[in-house]
């Protein structure tokens, strides 16, 4: 499962990067704390396929699907 | 550098750390950009109200010292070169401390850096009015002895803590080298846990802000609310623009004319008293008269910014503007670009993807910029009478004025599809990954700082550009025959040439002679037109120049085929130039500078035989 397919009010714990995913991005994404272990939540998941807003400690972060369905979760 | 000038210190934080908000509260109005060799972002400089020995440089905000685009890449280069120079004597890291893990993984790549180049560093710990709303606490002390520098808590927004910033910068170390090799050692897992174990000892405890922010976000991007609430916050700063607006630009127009009434009487009749009338008052009384417009519409967008909202308006646009070839993250460039597109170009570097970064290139000068705000006014008040419908809460010249800014969105949205749509390259797409700041009640004081520093600029810089045209075009104007007649000046010789390129759409030679002379910038055809009808009416006579447009019997083909002329040409020799500067050539600024051209020509003239035909 991707974080792109938690569904508004779940959460779930990073497990890994997709190896697509460009080494640049794994780096800040990691900064940012969706890292490995890292526990994240689905805040918002607005219609139409808009990003979905996901939180991380105290930040909320927008992701869009380009992006969260190469973060795996579990 | 000598110990008899100030301090240089540097202000580094993360977007959304409260830092610009903080600079501001340091340096109030004593405010300037900051002028440092090869340097091409944008440093405030300012020195302290506090302390007249310290001057503070406020860096652009960054993630990471590890930079993955443009802006930040520039940004972080711009303070490494400021340490390697050694232009700065010690560095304020702000963080937030709400989110202290977040904050405390930059922090110790900034430790790291200032330890590589021997600078002494503060840690400040902001938004502790947050934490004391929610009676939460962080350990600022057992922090500062586990990193071995100051750890001052402070709220950028009340004050609170400010007072001692010079004292604990007097107190600031060099970071340990033993920093380097325990945590950094570019390890980013290293360097995130020891953060999180950092965040977890010392850093305050439980959810702050996230269910507000949850049920606001829940209206805010609601499928059918989210929509039209931004259509809605949108449509209200344009009307803003022009009912907040109105009583200032009265005020100005009125002391003009005060003044005129009192310096006029003063000269003694000829040369000189026509000058004053028809160059001064006349062409760049014209002008200022707008300048109340730049200062609330910078205002309003820094209002949105500030209150969080700008976010989440980039989140819903990135879905339909993924549509027309560009992202959410165009959004912000594009709507700064509504304010000044320099800016708008500027901060289109946050846009990590070259080809999208190159799209939204195309957009930006096509956004209803600020200086061609006086010039759609003009034309909008001589044209659409200021009364209101259903019942006051829709003036026809807002909507008017809405109208023709949603014109130029549009055609910006139209090219950026097309040229996306053109090229298979230019359809990939990087991802989008936006913090979302928390919603805040935005602070008046900084907001108003930096809406009269916009127009301060504005005045000053274009100010001189319309100063100089307007003393060619009066001096063109009013010899060889002393202003009797403007049509046998030199300038109507001049313009009976140019007048077959313009009366396709119905404007004579002085129309034409204003729009030749505001391809050096828009704002000038205001002042053109002002000293032109300045040297043809009588001197005591003063009317608004809307009026006297109005008089002069301009059909309403020719006034909507200015509008869209206005729109879509790009009539700005500094956008010219940061396009090059950002781009690194001249090749798209001219390519966009002739095809707007030429679509801007075409559009005028089709909308003028459209208008004509229906009326």
């Amino acid at each position: 499962m991707t974080l792109w397919d938690l569904t508004q009010g779940a959460s779930a714990k990073v497990s890994r990067f997709k190896s697509s995913i460009e080494s640049g991005y794994r780096t800040r994404l990691s900064e940012l704390g969706f890292h490995p272990g890292e526990q994240i939540a689905c805040v918002m998941s607005p219609s139409m396929g808009a990003p979905k807003l996901y939180r991380v400690n105290n930040t909320v972060y927008s992701l869009d699907d380009s992006i969260a369905s190469l973060i795996e979760v579990a | 550098m000598s110990s008899t000038q100030a301090s240089r210190i540097a202000l580094i934080g993360s977007p959304n750390s409260g830092k610009s908000l903080l600079f501001n509260r340091l340096t109030g109005l004593n405010q300037k950009v900051a002028n440092f060799p090869g340097i091409t972002v944008n440093i405030a400089s300012g020195q302290s109200l506090h302390d007249s020995s310290i001057q503070y440089l406020d860096f652009p905000g960054v993630y990471s010292m590890q930079a993955i685009s443009g802006e930040e890449k520039v940004a972080v280069e711009a303070f490494i070169s400021a340490l390697e120079d050694n232009l700065l004597d010690a560095v304020v890291c702000v963080v937030d401390s709400t989110r202290l893990e977040k904050g405390l993984i930059f922090a110790l790549q900034v430790l790291e850096t200032c330890h590589r180049y021997n600078k002494p560093v503060l840690i400040a710990a902001n938004m502790v009015d947050v934490l004391d709303q929610h009676s939460m606490q962080f350990d600022a002390s057992g922090l500062s002895e586990a990193l071995k520098v100051s750890v001052l808590p402070l709220s950028a927004k009340t004050g609170a803590g400010l007072e001692q910033i010079s004292q604990s910068l007097a107190d600031t170390t060099v970071p340990p080298e033993k920093f380097q090799s325990d945590i950094i050692a570019s390890d980013d897992s290293v360097n995130h846990l020891h953060a999180q174990e950092l965040a977890e000892k010392y850093g305050p405890r439980g959810d702050l802000l996230i269910n507000t922010q949850t049920r606001l976000d829940s209206f805010f991007l609601h499928s059918w609310f989210g929509g039209l609430s931004f259509l809605v916050i949108m449509y209200l700063l344009f009307q803003s623009i022009f009912t907040w607006a109105a009583p200032a630009m009265d005020g100005v127009e009125a002391s003009i004319q005060w003044l005129a009434s009192v310096v006029l009487p003063l000269i003694p009749a000829g040369v000189a008293s026509d000058f004053t009338s028809d160059a001064l008052f006349g062409g760049i009384g014209a002008f200022l008269v707008f300048v109340p417009q730049i200062f609330v519409l910078t205002l309003v967008v820094g209002m949105l910014e500030d209150s969080g909202y700008l976010a989440r308006a980039a989140v819903i646009c990135h879905k339909p503007l993924r549509f027309f070839g560009l992202t959410g993250k165009s959004f912000i460039p594009m709507l700064s670009g509504v304010a000044c597109a320099i800016p708008g170009v500027y901060a289109a570097r946050t846009v990590e993807s070259t080809r999208k970064r190159w799209l939204t290139y195309l957009a930006i000068p096509l956004m209803p910029c600020s200086a061609r705000l006086p010039v759609y006014s003009l034309i909008i008040a001589a044209f659409i009478p200021a009364q209101k419908a259903m019942g006051g809460l829709v003036g026809w010249q807002g909507l008017a004025m809405f109208a023709i800014y949603l014109f130029g969105i549009l055609c910006a949205l139209l090219i950026t599809a097309l040229v996306s749509r053109s090229n298979a390259e230019l359809r990939t797409d990087l991802p989008f990954v936006l913090e979302m700041p928390p919603y805040r009640l935005p602070s008046w004081r900084p907001l108003i700082i930096n809406a009269w520093n916009r127009s301060k600029h504005f005045v000053t810089k274009a100010g001189k550009v319309i100063f100089a045209v307007t003393v060619v075009i009066w001096v063109l104007g009013y010899f060889p025959n002393y202003g009797t007649s403007l049509g046998d000046s030199w300038l109507g010789t001049m313009g009976q040439w140019i007048e077959p390129l313009f009366a396709p759409f119905g404007l004579d030679w002085r129309y034409g002679v204003a729009i030749l002379s505001s391809f050096l910038a828009r704002e000038v055809f205001v002042g053109t037109l002002g000293t032109m009808f300045g040297i043809e009416g009588a001197e005591e006579n003063f009317t608004s120049l809307a009026q006297q447009i109005q008089d002069s019997g301009l059909p309403l083909g020719a006034g909507a085929a200015l509008l869209v002329f206005f729109a879509i040409a790009l009539q700005c020799v500094s956008t010219l130039a940061v396009l090059q500067r950002e781009t690194g050539s001249w090749r798209l600024p001219l390519q966009l500078f002739i095809s707007y051209s030429i679509f801007a020509y075409t559009a005028a003239l089709a909308v003028f035989h459209l208008v004509e035909l229906l009326v």
